[in-house]
């Protein structure tokens, strides 16, 4: 047992040094190599841990914020709809949302838009309407689409159309801060 | 003598804790199915119904009931396996079965994978489109085009040719019967790699009843992997016939079926250089029956007989028994080579018979891997790190150094089962730490290794696979701890 044979075999692996030999089992004595591949682990676990734990905060930071966002938007317009659509600035890293929804019932996108820009931090389940503007039926949230820029988003300039398309409904500005 | 009774005391708490923890594991699977089957729910595909007979007992599955079952079923199963060397055999194997039951009569659980599978086998059978060029878009108005994730509509097959070729007959069934079969066919793989891990346990002296629960009561295996009827199970099935073979000494065979399991998932080829420079190694007749018929080897008559048992028991570091010399080196050099003439002619044919159903595409799995290796989920421990680091999330760089990461692994465990590490060990390493470098990471990726984690001689395999499944299940939690309305 002490000395544990290596493979007995011919051809290449009986020229190579007693180190490199394959060998029918582990050598005793790997103790510090064990050692050594365990502590690597316990601390790639530890990081791992780590990220975890990081990320759920940050995911349960987020899910706080759009429960914040939810309710201003519904706070704000009056309307207690469901069906809202959220857009996070993940390029930016900030926590700067748009909040939309239909400014009369109806399924989501189907009529005229509002979106409010948030920000800032959640205070009493609610967060600072920076600004907002309103978007046809149908359409994507871009520039070229938006109308009736008001707070910070038309000084900013986030509005492309500087009139309500035709038949779109009255499109008020909202009151913006919290 | 106090000892004793004092352990007699403790094992009298046995049979209750693991009846109150059967209880919480058969209660939370019964929820989660029976909420399930109502559908409507984020967390439950569209799906034709084939659990209807189960609706109206339970309701509309949300996270956080869905979250709160999660997390009491993997308390109940790390309670569970902590007693597993404590309870019986058939307490073991009843309450795995029953697990896999109840999943298995409900709904698809977490996962569309399911209607790709159907979508690429009816694109096949019943559209003549091959699936490793285009699609499930090329068959928009097939009854399962609806059912199949919106991300993969577009995209064609990743699945090795021999599990499409194996799933096409289910497409003669219609898209509900095809279900059922694949809902069968997990079932079954899930099953027959319970068995080989049974017997995989008894054959290297490691419990058996561990070994089986830590498989087939895991909640990952149970609610992610058979509730999706992911055919990972297909792979792993295949992946413990290899390593059962090399046990029964035939290694050729083994070579072949590793190669099988790869064509299945292509993740699966891991096994074959740990088995050509391991598996030579492994014989059945191993010291502890030695000790048993109290006949040992005589290269271990210099250890205690109890030494023996302990060592046995606990699955570390066991040293393997050294070749007879009665093997000749020419019986040994066969034995070396056989697993890799046994890939080699498995890959020849089944390339012949991939290139014959599906032209060149269906060969090329190297494409496939490629480009899913691009892939980005939220629940991948790169991503996570990323975030960890301030980043938005991975970049073309990371990719490149997770593989540089993946290979040094590699290597150093190839030249560790060089040096006598267990292949069967170095095999599952290699396969979790696949999943951990992915950036793009399933819940059913973190199965590959367990199975040969269970019959490891290292332990520290099984506890590394648990912690990176149990740290899966804690990213889940989020919207448990902050609901959005």
């Amino acid at each position: 047992m002490s000395s544990q044979p290596t493979a007995p075999e011919g051809g290449l692996p009986a020229r190579l040094p007693e180190w490199a030999r394959p060998r029918e089992s582990e050598r005793r004595g790997l103790g510090s190599l064990r050692l050594a591949e365990t502590t690597i682990l316990i601390l790639l676990g530890l990081l791992l841990a780590i990220a975890t734990i990081n990320d759920v905060a940050q995911q349960t930071h987020v899910n706080h914020r759009l429960v914040a966002d939810l309710h201003t938007w519904r706070a704000v317009t009056g309307h207690n709809y469901r069906n809202l659509s959220v857009e996070q600035d993940l390029k930016g890293h900030t926590t700067r949302d748009v909040v939309c929804g239909n400014v009369s019932p109806g399924g989501p996108k189907e009529r005229t838009q509002v979106c409010l820009v948030l920000v800032g931090p959640v205070l009493s389940g609610r967060r600072d309407v920076s600004g907002g503007y309103y978007l046809p039926a149908q359409t994507v949230d871009e520039r070229r689409s938006r109308y009736a820029c008001f707070g910070a988003a038309a000084e900013t300039g986030l509005c492309g159309l500087s009139k309500p398309p035709a038949g779109a409904p009255s499109a008020q500005p909202l009151p913006t801060g919290r | 003598m106090n000892g004793a009774i004092s352990k007699d005391r403790g094992r009298r708490w046995v049979p209750p804790l693991a009846g109150a923890l059967t209880v919480v594991l058969l209660a939370a699977t019964i929820e989660i199915v029976l909420d399930g089957a109502v559908g409507h729910s984020p967390l439950i595909p569209k799906s034709p119904q084939i659990a209807g007979w189960l609706t109206g007992i339970g309701e509309r599955l949300g996270f956080r009931v869905f979250l709160i079952a999660l997390l009491a079923y993997a308390g109940a199963y790390g309670g569970i396996l902590l007693l597993a060397r404590r309870i019986s055999s058939r307490f073991a194997i009843a309450l795995t079965v029953a697990l896999q039951l109840i999943v298995f009569a409900g709904p698809i659980l977490l996962s569309t994978d399911v209607f790709s599978y159907i979508a690429y086998a009816r694109m096949g059978i019943v559209h003549g489109i091959n699936p490793y060029i285009h699609g499930p878009t090329s068959i928009v108005g097939d009854p399962v085009y609806h059912y199949v994730g919106k991300d993969w509509k577009t995209v064609a097959t990743a699945y090795g040719p021999l599990y499409t070729l194996i799933s096409y007959p289910l497409a003669l069934l219609g898209v509900t019967g095809a279900l059922w079969g694949m809902k069968l066919m997990a079932l079954l793989a899930g099953a027959g790699t319970l068995v080989l891990t049974w017997r995989c346990a008894r054959l290297r002296e490691i419990d058996r009843r561990f070994a089986l629960i830590a498989v087939g009561v895991n909640p990952l295996w149970v609610i992610y992997g058979l509730g999706g009827a992911h055919n990972d199970l297909i792979m792993t099935l295949l992946m413990m016939v290899a390593v059962s073979l090399t046990l029964a000494r035939h290694e050729a065979y083994a070579g072949a079926t590793v190669v099988g399991a790869a064509l299945v998932k292509a993740t699966g080829i891991v096994l074959l250089p740990f088995m050509l420079l391991g598996a030579r190694r492994e014989i059945p007749d191993g010291p502890a029956a030695a000790v048993q018929r109290r006949q040992p080897p005589p290269a271990m008559l210099d250890v205690p007989p109890a030494r023996l048992r302990s060592r046995a028991a606990s699955g570390i570091h066991w040293p393997t028994t050294p070749i007879p010399p009665s093997i000749s080196r020419r019986t040994l050099s066969r034995r070396r080579l056989a697993p890799l003439i046994g890939a080699a002619a498995a890959a020849l044919a089944c390339a012949l018979a991939a290139y014959l159903a599906f032209g060149i595409h269906g060969v090329d799995v190297i494409a496939a891997l490629n480009r899913d290796a691009a892939f980005v989920s939220t629940d991948s421990f790169p991503t996570e790190i990323a975030h960890l680091l301030g980043k938005p999330g991975v970049f073309p760089i990371d990719h490149d150094l997770l593989k540089a990461g993946l290979v040094l692994i590699v290597l150093h465990l190839m030249w560790r089962t060089w040096r006598g590490y267990d292949w069967v060990a170095a095999s599952g390493w290699t396969l979790l730490a696949i999943s951990v470098t992915s950036t793009w990471l399933l819940a059913w990726y973190t199965l590959w290794s367990l199975p040969l984690a269970a019959v490891s001689r290292d332990r520290r395999l099984l506890v590394a696979t648990l912690v990176v499944q149990a740290l899966f299940i804690v990213h889940q939690t989020a919207p448990l701890l902050a609901p959005v309305s």
